[in-house]
C-alpha cells in the first residue's frame, strides 16, 4: 500500500507516494531521479548506495521509505554547491580516487559523515569509516589519501 | 628523470585527473544501468535450476496469463544463430535441449514492471531430466564421464615442445615435481551486468550495455538476430567495472532480442545474486610442473601439464589457454620444454576472460616453482631469477626476440635493495610471523599473432575542440584520459581542447576491445596516425591560406606559422568545412606481430611484453592461520608512463584484486553444481582493511612500437600476486601452499 512520506532531500522538502516498505535506494532512483545511489547488492554489503541520514552514513537499500519521514537525507549530488564540488569530492578528483566510479558516491558519503564529526581524522578512523564500502577496482589507497587530504584541508 | 620528461612533453607523463572524474565523484555521471526510457519494459531471465539436465518441455502458458507481460521468448524465437561465444560460439543464447550450468538462460520475459517480469518468470514451467553433474577437471577427463558436448569434454588440447626434456631431466642437478591449483575468481564488479535496448526511428536497434567490446558484441547480436550489423548500435560507456567479465556478451543479445520482438524499449539488469549465478568467472586451473635446474640454478627444462576449467562453455577459453601456455615458461631462458595444455568442460558455471587471462593461473605455478627451486638450492630467489631471465636481443622460449627486457633486470636489482626484502618486520606481535615473498610477471600486450587492425579517428571541430573517437571502453582504466593526453601531445594543444567521444559504434570506429592490456597501444597508435593525417591535410590548407605552396611551415601550439602570419588548426578547419570537406581523420594501425603462431598455439608469441616484479610482506597469525599482506612493492616496466597517477592506480588496483585471488576469493559450487557464494557477504573481496601499504615504481623504459614509447598496464600487477603472497607465507610459516587461496585452515 502506498504511503505519503515527506522528508528533506539535499536541502529541499520532497513528498513521495510509494509503498511504505520500498527502499530509500529505490525511492531515490525511481521516484526522485537521484542516481548517485547505486544498487551494488541491495543487501547492505557493498556501501555503493550510502547516503547521509541526519548526518549519519546509512546504506539506503536497508532504509525503508516509511522510516525517513521528517528526516534529512543528503546524497552525493547534494554536496555540490552552486556547481562547485565539495572539498572532499575535489580531493577525490585530485588523488585519482575514482576508477570506474560506480562505488565513488558511496565512499564520498561514508567519508563525509566522518569529516562532519572529525574534521581531522586519524588513518584508523578513516579505515573504520569506509570499512563497509567496497571498491572492486581497488582504488583504496587513493581513496584513503583523498580523505586524508580533505581532512587536512577542512581542519 | 621526471623533470626531464616534464620538459620533453607537455601533456603526457603528467598526472592529470581523469577526464571524467568530476562527474564520477559528484554523482552526476549516469551509468548505463541508470538509464530510464519512457514506457520501457523490464526483462527477466528464466534460468536453469540444474547444473546439468535435459530439457523435456518448456511451458509458458501460466506466465502468459499475467497481464502486463509483453513477451515470453524461448529458443524458438531466435531468428539467427542460437549460440554465442567470443572465440567459439558454443553457448546457447537460450537453452533448447539441454542445460550445462546452474543459471543458464532458458527463457526471456518482458513486462511492464520488474515485479511482473519476475512473477511471470517464476511461472514458466520447465521439465528437466537431470544428468550427472561434472564438478571437477578430474571428473571431466575420466573415461567414464558423460560427454558435455559433441566434441567431448576437452574443448582444446595441444602440445608444444622444444628440445629434449627427458635428456635434460637426466642431466639435471635437481628436478621438482609439483602440482599447483588456482580457484575460480569472480569479477564482482560493483555494477552488475545490465543495459537498455530500443529501436530508433530509423529502425536501428540501440543496445546500451556495460561491456568491453562494442564491435564484437554487435557482430554477435547480428548473428543471433539474423540482421545486418549496420542495423545495430552498441554503446558501452560508462561501465561500472568489468575486469574481463564483460568482454564477452552478457545481456546484449537478450536485450536486442526483446527490443526486436516487442518493438519497445527494454531494460535488463541482473541482481547481485543473478550476477553470481549467470555471470562469468576466471578459469580454475590445475597445473602440473616438472622443472629441472643445474647446480647453479640455471633452468634446464620445464614440463607442464596445464588444465583449465572453462565451465560449461568456451567463451575465450581457447585463447586464455594460449596465454597460460605463453606464461608457463615465465620470462626465462628454458632450452627444453613440453607443454601439454587442455581446456576442459565442466558444469562449474561459465569461465571467461578475467584480468590476466590465463596468466595469473600459470604465473602462480611457474613462479612458485622458481621459489621452491631457490629454497631447495639455498639460492637467493632474486639471484635465481637474475640468472635465468632473458636479455634484450635473446630469443625467447617461443621464438620471439626479446625487446626491452632490461626493465625486468633493473626491477630485480631494485627489489634486491628494497627495505622490505632486506629486513624482517619490526614490532610484530608474539603470535605473528613475518615473511617476504617475490614473483615476477610477463604479459604480452594485445592479441599476439592474431591480425589486429585497430582504427581510430579525430575530428577537428571548428569551435576549437578536437574530438577523439575509438571503441576501447573506459570502464575505469583511464584510457579516455590517456588517449586525450596522447592527442594533446601530438597536436601540441592544451588537454582541455581534446574531447573524448565515448565508446559508441555510431561514432567510434572499430578499435577492438578493451582487453589484453591493449587499449593504449592500439587506440593510442591509431590516434597518433590520425593526428598526423590531420596535420598533413591542415598544412596544405595552411599553404592555401598563406598563399603559398609546398612551403616548410612551422607548427607549434596548434598553429601553423609562415613569415609573419599564423593560423590555428581550427581556423584552417573552417576553410575545409566551408568547402564541404571532411574534418574527420581516421587511421588504422597494424599491430606488429609475428607472421604465424608457433605450432600448437593460436596466437603465441607476442612482440611487445610488459614486466612486473612484486615483493610482498606477509603477517601470519599463528593462532588463527590468517594471512595479511601488510606491504607490497611493485616495479613495473610498462614503457612510457602516459599518466603516472592513473597508471599507479591501475597497478595498485591489480595488486588489490590479485591479493583477493591469493588470500580470500574462492567461488565454490555445491554437489549439485550450484554456486554457493555469490554475494559480498560470502564471496570475500578485499576491503580497505585488507589493503597493504603499496609502493609502485616504474622502470625507465620506452617501447618504440608504442605511442610515445608506451606499452600497456592493466593486467601486469594482478599476475604475480598469487605466487608473491604464497612465497611470503612460506617464508613466514615454512609451508608451501600450492592451492590458492591462502585460507587459514591451510596454515594451522
Amino acid at each position: 500500500m502506498d504511503v505519503s512520506v515527506t522528508f528533506t532531500l539535499n536541502g529541499k522538502q520532497v513528498t513521495v507516494k510509494a509503498p511504505a516498505a520500498k527502499s530509500l535506494l529505490r525511492t531515490l532512483r525511481e521516484d526522485l531521479g537521484i542516481t548517485s545511489v547505486k544498487p551494488g547488492c541491495e543487501a547492505g554489503e557493498c556501501g555503493a548506495c550510502t547516503v547521509l541520514m541526519d548526518g549519519k552514513a546509512v546504506t539506503s537499500c536497508l532504509v525503508m521509505l516509511s522510516q525517513v519521514e521528517e528526516h534529512q537525507i543528503v546524497t552525493d549530488e547534494g554536496l555540490v554547491k552552486d556547481g562547485k564540488l565539495d572539498p572532499l569530492q575535489e580531493a577525490f578528483v585530485e588523488e585519482g580516487a575514482s576508477q570506474c566510479g560506480y562505488c565513488t558516491p558511496g565512499f564520498v558519503m561514508s567519508a563525509k559523515e566522518l569529516l562532519l564529526e572529525k574534521p581531522n581524522p586519524s588513518e584508523n578512523e578513516i579505515l573504520e569509516a569506509i570499512g563497509g564500502n567496497i571498491c572492486r577496482c581497488g582504488a583504496y589507497p587513493r581513496i584513503v589519501s583523498a580523505i586524508k587530504k580533505a581532512g587536512g584541508e577542512q581542519h | 628523470m621526471e623533470e626531464e620528461l616534464e620538459q620533453k612533453y607537455k601533456s603526457i607523463t603528467r598526472s592529470v585527473p581523469r577526464v571524467d572524474s568530476e562527474p564520477k565523484v559528484s554523482g552526476a555521471l549516469k551509468f548505463i544501468t541508470d538509464m530510464k526510457i519512457e514506457n520501457m519494459l523490464f526483462a527477466a531471465v528464466v534460468r536453469s535450476v540444474h547444473a546439468h539436465a535435459r530439457i523435456l518441455s518448456i511451458d509458458t502458458r501460466e506466465a502468459e496469463k499475467i497481464s502486463g507481460v509483453k513477451a515470453i521468448l524461448t529458443y524458438k524465437d531466435i531468428p539467427g544463430l542460437n549460440a554465442y561465444g567470443a572465440i567459439v560460439p558454443d553457448a546457447p543464447v537460450l537453452a533448447y535441449d539441454r542445460v550445462r550450468y546452474y543459471g543458464e538462460p532458458v527463457a526471456l520475459i518482458a513486462a511492464d514492471t520488474e515485479e511482473l517480469a519476475r512473477e511471470a518468470a517464476s511461472l514458466v514451467k520447465i521439465e528437466y531430466d537431470p544428468l550427472p553433474v561434472i564438478r571437477s577437471i578430474d571428473e571431466s577427463i575420466a573415461s567414464s564421464a558423460i560427454a558435455l558436448h559433441d566434441n567431448g569434454n576437452i574443448a582444446r588440447h595441444t602440445i608444444i615442445k622444444r628440445g629434449d626434456t627427458e635428456r635434460a631431466k637426466q642431466e639435471a642437478y635437481l628436478t621438482l615435481d609439483r602440482t599447483y591449483r588456482t580457484p575460480f575468481q569472480k569479477h564482482m564488479f560493483l555494477e552488475p551486468e545490465g543495459g537498455v535496448a530500443y529501436i530508433d526511428e530509423s529502425g536501428i536497434i540501440n543496445v546500451f550495455a556495460g561491456g568491453q567490446s562494442p564491435y564484437r558484441d554487435k557482430l554477435q547480436i547480428a548473428r543471433s538476430l539474423n540482421i545486418p550489423p549496420e542495423k545495430i548500435r552498441t554503446v558501452d560507456y560508462p561501465t561500472g567495472g568489468a575486469f574481463g567479465g564483460k568482454d564477452d556478451v552478457t545481456v546484449q543479445i537478450h536485450l536486442a532480442l526483446l527490443a526486436y520482438k516487442t518493438g519497445k524499449p527494454v531494460k535488463l539488469w541482473f541482481s547481485r545474486e543473478e550476477s553470481g549465478v549467470a555471470g562469468y568467472h576466471r578459469t580454475g586451473s590445475e597445473i602440473h610442473l616438472i622443472t629441472s635446474v643445474d647446480k647453479e640454478g640455471g633452468l634446464l627444462s620445464n614440463e607442464a601439464q596445464i588444465y583449465l576449467d572453462t565451465g560449461a562453455y568456451q567463451s575465450f577459453g581457447p585463447t586464455i589457454l594460449d596465454v597460460s601456455i605463453e606464461t608457463i615458461n615465465g620470462p626465462y631462458r628454458i632450452p627444453n620444454y613440453t607443454i601439454n595444455a587442455n581446456l576442459v568442460y565442466t558444469n562449474n558455471g561459465f569461465s571467461s576472460a578475467f584480468r590476466g587471462f590465463g596468466a595469473p593461473e600459470s604465473n602462480f605455478a611457474i613462479e612458485s616453482m622458481i621459489n621452491e627451486l631457490a629454497a631447495e638450492l639455498h639460492l637467493d630467489p632474486i639471484d635465481i631469477r637474475l640468472k635465468n631471465i632473458l636479455m634484450t636481443g635473446e630469443e625467447g622460449p617461443f621464438g620471439n626476440t626479446v625487446r626491452h627486457s632490461d626493465g625486468l633486470r633493473e626491477a630485480l636489482m631494485r627489489a634486491k635493495r628494497s627495505k622490505i626484502w632486506a629486513g624482517a618486520l619490526q614490532n610484530k606481535k608474539p603470535w605473528q610471523r613475518n615473511g617476504v615473498g617475490i614473483a615476477v610477471a610477463i604479459k604480452g600486450v594485445g592479441f599476439g599473432t592474431l591480425p589486429d587492425y585497430p582504427t581510430a579517428a579525430i575530428e577537428i571541430a571548428t569551435e576549437g575542440k578536437v574530438k577523439i573517437m575509438f571503441s576501447n571502453v573506459d570502464y575505469g582504466q583511464g584510457i579516455n584520459t590517456g588517449n586525450a593526453q596522447l592527442v594533446a601531445e601530438k597536436l601540441d594543444i592544451p588537454l582541455n581542447q581534446v574531447e573524448v567521444r565515448h565508446a559508441d559504434t555510431k561514432y567510434s570506429p572499430d578499435t577492438g576491445s578493451s582487453s589484453a592490456s591493449r587499449s593504449t597501444f592500439t587506440s593510442g597508435n591509431a590516434l597518433l596516425m590520425a593526428c598526423s593525417k590531420a596535420l598533413d591535410r591542415l598544412k596544405m590548407e595552411a599553404c592555401l591560406y598563406f598563399g603559398t605552396t609546398n612551403e616548410k611551415l612551422e607548427y607549434k601550439e596548434g598553429r601553423f606559422y609562415y613569415k609573419d602570419k599564423s593560423a590555428s588548426i581550427y581556423e584552417l578547419a573552417k576553410g575545409l568545412k566551408a568547402r564541404g570537406e571532411t574534418l574527420r581523420f581516421e587511421s588504422t594501425f597494424e599491430v606488429p606481430r609475428y607472421p604465424a603462431p608457433i605450432e600448437g598455439t593460436l596466437e603465441v608469441p607476442h612482440v611487445v611484453y610488459m614486466y612486473g616484479t612484486m615483493l610482498s610482506s606477509a603477517l601470519l597469525d599463528e593462532l588463527t592461520g590468517k594471512v595479511h599482506i601488510n606491504q607490497v612493492e611493485f616495479y613495473a616496466d610498462i614503457g612510457t608512463v602516459i599518466n603516472p597517477s592513473i597508471a599507479s592506480g591501475q597497478i595498485e588496483g591489480g595488486i588489490v584484486q590479485g591479493l583477493g585471488f591469493a588470500i580470500t576469493e574462492d567461488l565454490k559450487y555445491d554437489a549439485s553444481g550450484k554456486p554457493i557464494n555469490n554475494n559480498y557477504t560470502t564471496y570475500i573481496v578485499p576491503s580497505v582493511r585488507d589493503v597493504p601499504d603499496i609502493y609502485v615504481e616504474f622502470i625507465d623504459s620506452s617501447e618504440e612500437l608504442g605511442p610515445y614509447g608506451a606499452k600497456g598496464v592493466g593486467e601486469i600487477s594482478i599476475i604475480p600476486a598469487g605466487a608473491s603472497a604464497a612465497h611470503a607465507v612460506y617464508n613466514a610459516s615454512g609451508k608451501w601452499v600450492r592451492d590458492l587461496p591462502l585460507l587459514p585452515w591451510k596454515l594451522i
